[in-house]
């Protein structure tokens, strides 16, 4: 089946936009390779060492939070545009550990918009989960569109 | 002693997989808890200057290949980029992943045992790449909640020539 391609533009937050709007979520694979990559630190192996994160209790090695706060972070940037970058507000908690080799989806959804200026505050619940649709990351982002 | 194999999740030769246990070998270190490493009060501030690389190596790390980033393109090398701000700019979380450099002391060992669980920011402006920015971790609160420990901190991200402040940002750590 073929998959349909969306521009990033008609996904654009706007003014019009209605409370109960879904983001046009991310797919991304926890990549041992990337989870294991020197801009995390590498001075954590439990982010990358089967070894070490079983003999500390864990299934398998875990993504920093950072990478699920940065997959939001994207798809909010593809949703807000500009809006993201200046006076916007992100707020992540990491409730459950992403394993190495899990598929994670972000979702969002346009929860309030509160009149401010030109335009609007938009608030949007923002979350990750797994292919089984257990929760690993949620939060909320703030932005100003319009305005 | 456990069955799980160094090269269970990435194909690995003996030598890397040799190369790879004497490293993690060399990370061991006695090291204090998080929660005994900071005490409430705690400033810690470095300085960076955010290279167009530094920003491409970030923004590989999560295949996030959005071009506003793209101070920094193979053939062409060191570009001024193109957003909507003008020239290239910083991921917006960026920064608030370089914050762990900062209120971990990188002059001691690492606090393993550690596990960030929470963040709030706030993105005030964007970062222009190129910038030098002071990070400052304030730590404003040490508390216990369901038997685990947790470190709270206070950031700042300025902009180190003009005192734009970038970022600010809550964030907490939960220590053995």
């Amino acid at each position: 089946m073929a998959e349909t391609l969306i521009h990033a533009d008609a996904a654009r937050i706007t003014r019009d936009t209605p409370v109960g709007f879904e983001l046009l979520g991310l797919k991304k694979k926890a990549t041992i390779q990337l989870m294991g990559s020197r801009v995390w630190g590498r001075f954590n192996p439990n982010h990358w060492d089967p070894v070490y994160a079983a003999e500390t209790g864990l299934l398998a090695p875990i993504q920093t939070g950072e990478m699920s706060s940065a997959y939001l972070s994207e798809m909010c940037v593809h949703a807000l545009g500009p809006a993201m970058f200046r006076n916007a507000r992100i707020s992540c908690k990491y409730v459950a550990s992403t394993y190495a080799n899990e598929v994670i989806f972000t979702h969002g959804k346009v929860v309030e918009k509160t009149p401010k200026g030109e335009g609007y505050r938009f608030r949007i619940d923002i979350w990750a989960q797994n292919e089984a649709g257990e929760m690993k990351t949620v939060g909320f982002v703030e932005a100003d569109v319009g305005v | 002693m456990t069955d799980i194999r160094t090269d269970a999740l990435r194909p690995m030769t003996p030598l890397q997989i040799r190369q790879e246990r004497d490293f993690i070998e060399s990370l061991k270190e006695e090291c204090q808890t998080y929660w005994d490493m900071v005490q409430v009060g705690d400033v810690l501030s470095r300085d960076l200057t955010i290279t167009p690389d530094v920003v491409i190596h970030f923004a590989d790390a999560v295949e996030d290949f959005n071009p506003w980033y793209e101070g920094w393109r193979m053939n062409t090398w060191r570009i001024p980029g193109e957003s909507p701000f003008g020239g290239a700019i910083v991921p917006p979380l960026m920064m608030s992943h370089f914050v762990l450099s900062v209120q971990f002391d990188h002059t001691k060992p690492f606090a393993i045992g550690s596990i960030h669980t929470f963040h709030d920011t706030e993105l005030l402006e964007p970062i222009p790449v190129g910038a030098s920015v002071t990070i400052a971790a304030r730590a404003v609160d040490k508390y216990e909640k369901r038997g685990r420990r947790y470190v709270r901190h206070e950031v700042t991200v300025t902009d180190t020539a003009n005192g734009t402040l970038y970022m600010r940002e809550l964030r907490d750590i939960l220590s053995l």
